[in-house]
């Protein structure tokens, strides 16, 4: 604070990457902070995923109760958030173990691909959509 | 715990992602091949030996994944430890529960 004080006008003009709406986002970065919101709905939903193992081996009547409910009931539509999680989550860590085995790091690769993994998320949400409106 | 830090978390991170991959195309293909509806294929799997080996190789996959993932973001999001210590061990217990859930249904079927 007492530099910028000190350095007066100048100080004032410098800069400010903050601003998360003025910072462009190279695709890379927007693939990996989509890993990290899709890896963390994942994680969330594994509990659930644990109570849909539990119904479904229940009794056929059970089954039935997990299939509508990923299905028919009202919150059938919202697991587009689902698909798209899971698709762009595999495309984007498959994509880093390509990375990691030394393939596709370079740049026009590593942009191909954060391309990929972002656009194969996007069509698995709109599948969905569409299965839903289809059913 | 020092296993689930580092490398060794790096490591475990990409191992327990090829494992899941694995596990999920090995799932698809085993219910595709099997016959019956759509219950009774699930049920065969589920309540045979190796169906019950490998669904909890999956769930502890994505436990383990999912701790190393979740661990990233509470270490890079959250600061204070008042607050970072509660919240990895109060995920460290759901994490836990989870494994140990499916382990009882899986195991305590008749």
């Amino acid at each position: 604070m007492q530099r910028q004080a000190a350095a007066g006008g100048a100080a004032r003009s410098l800069p400010k990457f903050l601003n998360l709406a003025q910072i462009r986002f190279p695709i890379g970065a927007i693939a990996s902070i989509l890993h990290r919101v899709s890896g963390v709905l994942l994680a969330v939903s594994l509990p659930l995923l644990a109570s849909a193992l539990a119904e479904s081996l229940r009794s056929p009547q059970g089954f039935d109760a997990v299939v509508h409910a990923a299905t028919r009931s009202w919150f059938a539509p919202l697991l587009f958030i689902g698909a798209w999680a899971l698709v762009h989550h595999i495309f984007a860590g498959v994509r880093h173990l390509f990375m990691d085995a030394g393939f596709g790091y370079r740049l026009p690769q590593a942009r191909t691909s954060a391309f990929v993994s972002i656009a194969a998320g996007i069509v698995a949400a709109l599948l969905w959509l569409l299965a839903w409106g289809l059913r | 715990m020092r296993v689930f830090s580092g490398q060794r978390a790096w490591l475990l991170q990409r191992f327990s992602a090829i494992a899941i991959l694995v596990l999920l195309v090995l799932g698809i293909v085993r219910l595709a091949m099997s016959d019956g509806t759509a219950y009774e294929r699930w049920h065969a799997i589920a309540t045979s030996t190796h169906g019950v080996v490998l669904i909890l190789a999956f769930f502890l996959s994505m436990g383990l994944h999912g701790w190393i993932g979740v661990r990233d973001v509470v270490l890079d999001y959250v600061h204070a430890p008042s607050l970072r210590l509660p919240l990895l061990a109060v995920i460290a217990f759901i994490l836990v529960a989870v494994q140990i859930r499916v382990a009882m249904i899986l195991l305590g079927q008749p």
